[in-house]
């Protein structure tokens, strides 16, 4: 509510600004009925592009919207529109097509006739960015109506971190007793080490201890199995 | 710098909680029907032979062109509502088809194969009289229009007015008609009632008068139906208080006065009461029109008769018959006439317009809906065979709107219900268990009757249920052997089940002519249709669900409430939504105006809802009133209250049912008319279910929330719209007690106000008329941190008035329609859908209006989920749950629950219809569509084969150790 207020002081001393710079009265009613139902009537005229596509493959489903549905207009085989029988004010022009987008201007009438078109700012609604009028709208493409579906493949399944934490160390224990000569005595003895500093506290039950015990409870075969498998390795050499 | 970050906070924040529609779901359990309304004037294109195109101008405002094969739309222009988009005239030449709009205060062209303008011309304003194509020398240039005053000339062309002259005495000659022979002269048709005929003559090239008289004729009422030109510029007028046809040759100046011919003459006679109807045909503007005419007599008596030599010769009676029309093909000229078969079908025949004498082998059958209407239109499309004879098909229009286009022999080739552009009032009801699952329901809710033959009825009820699964295997199997198209099955009245998630229902529709639908809302297949007669335009419907689908073998009930506007009295149309029968249970009368109705969770015997109707003189009338629904009444009228709103004094009552039926005014709120008038009034949805309490805060404290039944939010608005002073009020008033719980004015807003009244909070939309934008704002009630009564709510009994927290946004688009989403349980998260004027269906998140939602974030707010403040309410097309079928003028949002708590089923109903399913918690309880059982299968076997493998090597393994 306070962030609507503040704007609201912003907004009368631009009103003030904006009311002197250009001769228009911005808080000219809108499309009240009633008050300006035997003043004159004017013209909102303008043109759409959609750029790529030919005129005849969307115009037939796309209309001119003037502040909602209060006034409606349609458009010429050419891409131009007119929308007729507007009172003087301000009103928000949208071309509404389902399948491409435009952006809506806002088109201030004055009660003589006079025409202006700027873009259109709710926060800020006396803020004056001028359009060309007449009206020339152009699509910024295609509506994106759906969401795109999340596609399993094997680049994004390596790429994911969790699997990155997995196979990284399982390269390491493979690999690295292959690289590294464990025969050295010197070279365990300083593994060893590192291996102790690693694990500051030996009181400390390590927890890849503690899962290890815990699994290999029902299969201590396996767990023979690796041993037997490194034996064999020595053996080998 | 700070707006981006936001921006992005909340991108990133809907990543995971908006749902959206994957491109892979389109049209998988969503469907629409477009509309057009009733035809005021459709024409087919005859221009080339092959074309499709028909033409249709409809009373809704609707311009479209439709595919005459298929009955599908081409394209379909919607202009806006009321008088200013009324279509007043549709003319068609070649390619384009020209368009009077709004009073005659447009004319449009249209380039009719494409759908886009031509031109657009601005008229003077004046009231619209006729519209006519005017020829010269063999080809259609200009069209003319004539206004109450003055007549005008345009170019067909361009658009461009080539003269407008005004009307000699208009201010006492009623203009109404407007002839071209295509001589370069235009003549204009007046007359003053009950003196004489006024005929003006114009110059095409200039708009100079050439001629003007004036003949006597002191019988004329109207113009329009009862006079004609055939023949060359020869007036012909019928009358019925003098039973005479009267001509007049319009160009010749010895003529002053109207040539008598007294139909008994031509042993002819108008039935008492009717007024008679001249229809004559000009097959090309640029020439004169034919000399035979069609005089309707009586509604079933039409004759074709001919003007030769000044004389009149019936060429053919046709008696009865329904409807009538010419139809032109190249050269030659055809009339096809309905007439009646039988009680249940029509037939339709060719006859030959310039002898009358019977095509052979043209007939059409019509076979007439028993549930329909009489037809009451006929629109023919005659075309030449190859053997040069003339062959036709017709469209035929009933009372109820439905369109049927029918081909010889009487193939239906398409059909339309155009009731359907107007629905009023709609309810989804659950569709019925098949046999075999209404058996196995019915084992538990008996009560036990011995141990053997418990046992016995499961063991015969399991074989029952290994026997539908065999039977359905062998369906699958049997259908996986056909190809695919042909096994798409029918969805038929006979094999409708409710299915295992409940996703499919029945949707009754009722619509504004009383033509009431029964539509499969996964398919979208019209199941059943009833048309009521005699139903007042402008009526008022309820539809009530009495009983629903669960109480086999009880029928479900559905009762409609038809109140006229007029005289506010009402009466009962009770029916089974599932078959479209109408029930014979007796309905009470109701003689008196009813104001309100009230459907109690009380059931009679037959576990049907007891529905409450207040007349008034606040007598109660229930039904169904038998003595055990009586006794229930007399135990509950204490606790039975209900509201009336009498929005012309600006009065809100609240009433209690007494014992004997009667009611005494409990509490009454006035709201001065003078300043403000009330717009609405709505509580809450009865079948809404609030999972929790409370909400919990970042601190682990539990916000309660204020979860009164009872509660009526009444929307007002000021009298006074200046912008300045104009304010919407909205109150919050229990319906028991009468309280205001809560009070706020918007200031400087105007309506029209939407809202959304549920669970603990309100959610309206205003039009601000001082920044000349709609915002959205929030109320949500709490009642702190600790209930009051944690057990029951009871509006009597509450001391501490609620908390009321609110919010408000920028919604930066208009808004026609607004709804909530309704779940089974209530525990998925809420959604609006919010009707845009374009047509799409915004599904928005009840998220984005929290009254607590901060403007600096902190760690309980994040905690919490709550998205930081932002004046703007984001817009995402991928929020739109109707992509790009978009719904035309969407008039009402139906929400209903299904089996799945993730799922709430969506009917948008306006002039389109469209069904889906949004999930705005994402599909939490079902397998999502992309599920990849490729993936989760291999992986399993993978793993599986792995250990084996392993398995076998560490075997392997431990051998070779055991040697060493």
């Amino acid at each position: 509510m306070q962030y609507i207020k503040r704007l609201l002081d912003v907004y009368i001393a631009l009103q003030a600004l904006f009311a002197l710079s250009w001769g228009f009265s911005d808080t000219e009613p809108g499309p009240v009925a009633g008050s300006q139902s035997n003043g004159d009537r004017f013209k909102i005229e303008g043109r759409a592009v959609v750029p790529g596509v030919k005129t005849q493959d969307w115009i037939s489903t796309a209309r001119i919207l003037v502040e909602g549905e209060e006034y409606v207009g349609f458009l010429k085989t050419d891409g131009s529109f007119a929308v007729n029988d507007v009172p003087s004010g301000s009103y928000v022009v949208e071309i509404v097509s389902p399948s491409f987008r435009f952006d809506p201007v806002r088109v201030d009438i004055t009660s003589k006739g006079k025409m202006r078109a700027r873009l259109v700012n709710y926060i800020k609604t006396s803020e004056v960015l001028r359009q060309p009028y007449p009206l020339q709208i152009r699509s910024g493409g295609p509506h994106t109506y759906f969401m795109k579906r999340e596609t399993w493949g094997w680049t994004d399944f390596l790429m994911n971190p969790m699997v990155m934490m997995m196979v990284l160390p399982l390269l390491i224990i493979v690999l690295l007793p292959k690289v590294v000569n464990t025969n050295d005595p010197e070279m365990r003895k300083e593994m060893e080490q590192s291996m102790n500093m690693l694990n500051p506290n030996p009181e400390l039950p390590d927890v890849s201890e503690l899962m290890t015990k815990l699994f290999s409870k029902g299969s201590s075969k396996s767990g023979g199995g690796t041993k037997g498998s490194r034996s064999v390795a020595l053996k080998r050499r | 710098m700070a707006w981006l970050v936001v921006r992005l906070a909340i991108s990133l924040s809907l990543l995971y909680t908006a749902s959206a529609v994957f491109e892979d779901q389109v049209g998988k359990f969503d469907w629409r029907e477009q509309f057009i309304g009733k035809v005021r004037f459709a024409l087919f294109d005859t221009h080339s032979q092959a074309s499709k195109k028909l033409l249709v101008a409809t009373d809704k405002n609707v311009f479209a062109s439709l595919n005459s094969r298929t009955g599908d739309l081409f394209w379909r222009h919607v202009d806006k509502t009321g008088p200013e988009g009324h279509i007043d005239a549709l003319l068609m030449y070649g390619q384009d088809a020209v368009v009077v709009v709004g009073n005659g205060r447009l004319l449009r062209s249209w380039e009719t194969t494409v759908g886009g303008l031509k031109w657009e011309a601005v008229l003077d304003t004046g009231s619209f009289q006729a519209a006519a194509l005017i020829g010269v020398q063999d080809f259609v240039k200009y069209v003319a229009v004539l206004k109450k005053s003055a007549i005008s000339l345009h170019d067909l062309s361009s658009g461009s007015q080539i003269w407008v002259e005004n009307l000699p005495d208009s201010d006492t000659v009623q203009y109404q008609t407007i002839y071209s022979g295509g001589n370069g002269l235009v003549f204009v048709l007046g007359f003053v009632p009950s003196s004489h005929i006024v005929i003006v003559e114009y110059k095409i090239e200039d708009g100079e008068i050439m001629k003007k008289k004036s003949v006597e004729a002191a019988w004329m009422s109207s113009l329009e139906n009862s006079c004609a030109v055939i023949s060359s510029g020869n007036l012909l007028c019928v009358d019925q208080t003098t039973q005479s046809l009267y001509t007049l040759p319009l160009q010749s100046a010895e003529h002053t006065e109207m040539r008598q011919i007294h139909l008994q003459t031509l042993d002819l006679e108008v039935a008492s009461g009717f007024q008679p109807v001249l229809t004559s045909t000009q097959p090309n503007p640029a020439q004169p029109p034919l000399a035979e005419f069609f005089l309707q007599l009586s509604p079933d008596h039409h004759i074709l008769l001919q003007l030769k030599d000044d004389l009149i010769a019936p060429l053919r009676d046709f008696n009865p018959s329904y409807l009538a029309a010419f139809a032109t093909s190249g050269e030659k000229t055809v009339a096809a006439v309905m007439t009646s078969k039988n009680d249940t079908a029509c037939s339709i025949n060719l006859f030959s317009a310039d002898t009358g004498r019977r095509h052979l082998d043209t007939t059409i059958i019509y076979h007439m809906d028993p549930n329909g209407g009489k037809p009451n239109r006929l629109y023919v499309h005659a075309f030449l065979k190859k053997d040069d004879s003339v062959g036709y098909r017709v469209m035929v229009q009933t009372e109820d709107l439905t369109l049927t286009f029918l081909q010889q022999p009487g193939r239906v080739v398409w059909m339309r219900e155009e009731a359907l552009a107007d629905v009023v009032t709609m309810e989804m009801v659950d569709l019925p268990l098949t046999g075999t699952q209404a058996e196995l329901e019915g084992e538990f809710g008996k009560k036990a009757d011995g141990l053997l033959p418990m046992v016995l009825k499961r063991l015969s009820s399991q074989f029952i249920l290994l026997q539908a699964w065999m039977a359905h295997l062998w369906k699958l199997f049997y259908d996986a052997r056909k190809p695919r198209s042909s096994v798409k099955n029918e969805v038929t009245i006979d094999t409708l089940s409710r299915d295992e998630f409940n996703l499919q229902k029945m949707m009754v529709m009722v619509t504004a002519s009383g033509k009431l639908f029964g539509i499969d809302s996964k398919s979208g297949t019209v199941l059943w249709k009833q048309y009521l007669e005699d139903i007042k335009p402008d009526s008022i419907f309820k539809l009530i669900v009495q009983r629903t689908t669960a109480h086999f073998p009880h029928p479900p009930q559905c009762t409609l409430l038809i109140k006229d506007k007029d005289t506010g009295l009402g009466s009962l149309y009770v029916f089974n939504p599932i078959f479209g029968k109408k029930s014979h249970i007796s309905v009470p009368a109701l003689p008196r105006p009813v104001l309100q109705t009230l459907l109690l969770p009380v059931i009679d015997q037959d576990y049907a809802k007891v529905l409450l109707l207040i007349d008034d003189q606040y007598k109660v009338t229930a039904f169904p009133s038998t003595k055990n629904v009586l006794q229930q009444l007399q135990d509950t009228a204490s606790s039975v209250f209900f509201y009336l709103v009498d929005s012309s004094q600006g009065k809100l009552s609240g009433f209690r049912l007494r014992m004997d039926l009667s009611t005494e005014l409990i509490w009454e709120v006035v709201i001065p008319t003078e300043v403000q008038k009330i717009v609405a009034v709505k509580g809450k949805r009865a079948n809404e279910h609030v999972h929790s309490q409370g909400r919990v805060m970042g601190d682990r404290s539990v916000l309660y929330k204020y979860l009164n039944p009872n509660l009526l939010a009444v929307i007002t608005e000021s009298t006074d719209i200046h912008q300045e002073r104009s304010f919407v009020g909205i109150f919050l008033i229990d319906g028991v007690t009468g309280r205001i719980v809560h009070e706020a004015v918007q200031r400087k807003a105007r309506g029209p106000v939407h809202f959304v009244h549920s669970e603990n909070w309100l959610v309206y939309v205003y039009w601000n008329s001082k920044f000349r934008r709609n915002e959205f704002s929030v109320l949500e009630l709490f009642e702190g941190a600790e209930l009051y009564n944690s057990t029951v709510f009871s509006s009597l009994d509450r001391p501490h008035p609620p908390q009321v927290l609110q919010q408000s946004y920028i919604f930066p688009a208009p808004i026609s329609t607004l709804e909530a989403t309704l779940t089974e349980k209530g525990i998925t998260s809420r959604h609006l859908l919010v009707g845009l004027p374009s047509g799409s269906i915004l599904s928005l998140p009840k998220m984005f209006l929290d009254p607590r939602r901060p403007e600096l974030i902190s760690e309980q707010s994040r905690e919490e989920n709550l998205i930081p403040y932002a004046p703007e309410m984001p817009i995402r097309t991928e929020w739109f749950i109707n992509y790009n079928q978009t719904v035309s003028r969407v008039r009402g949002i139906y929400t209903a629950p299904s089996g799945l708590e993730s799922t709430c089923l969506v009917v948008v109903y306006g002039l389109d219809i469209y069904q889906t399913r949004v999930f705005p918690s994402k599909q939490f309880d079902v397998l999502k569509d992309d599920y990849d059982y490729v993936l989760i299968s291999s992986v399993l076997f993978g793993l599986f084969f792995a250990t084996m493998i392993s398995k076998r090597l560490a075997e392997v393994k431990l051998l070779n150790r055991a040697w060493r």
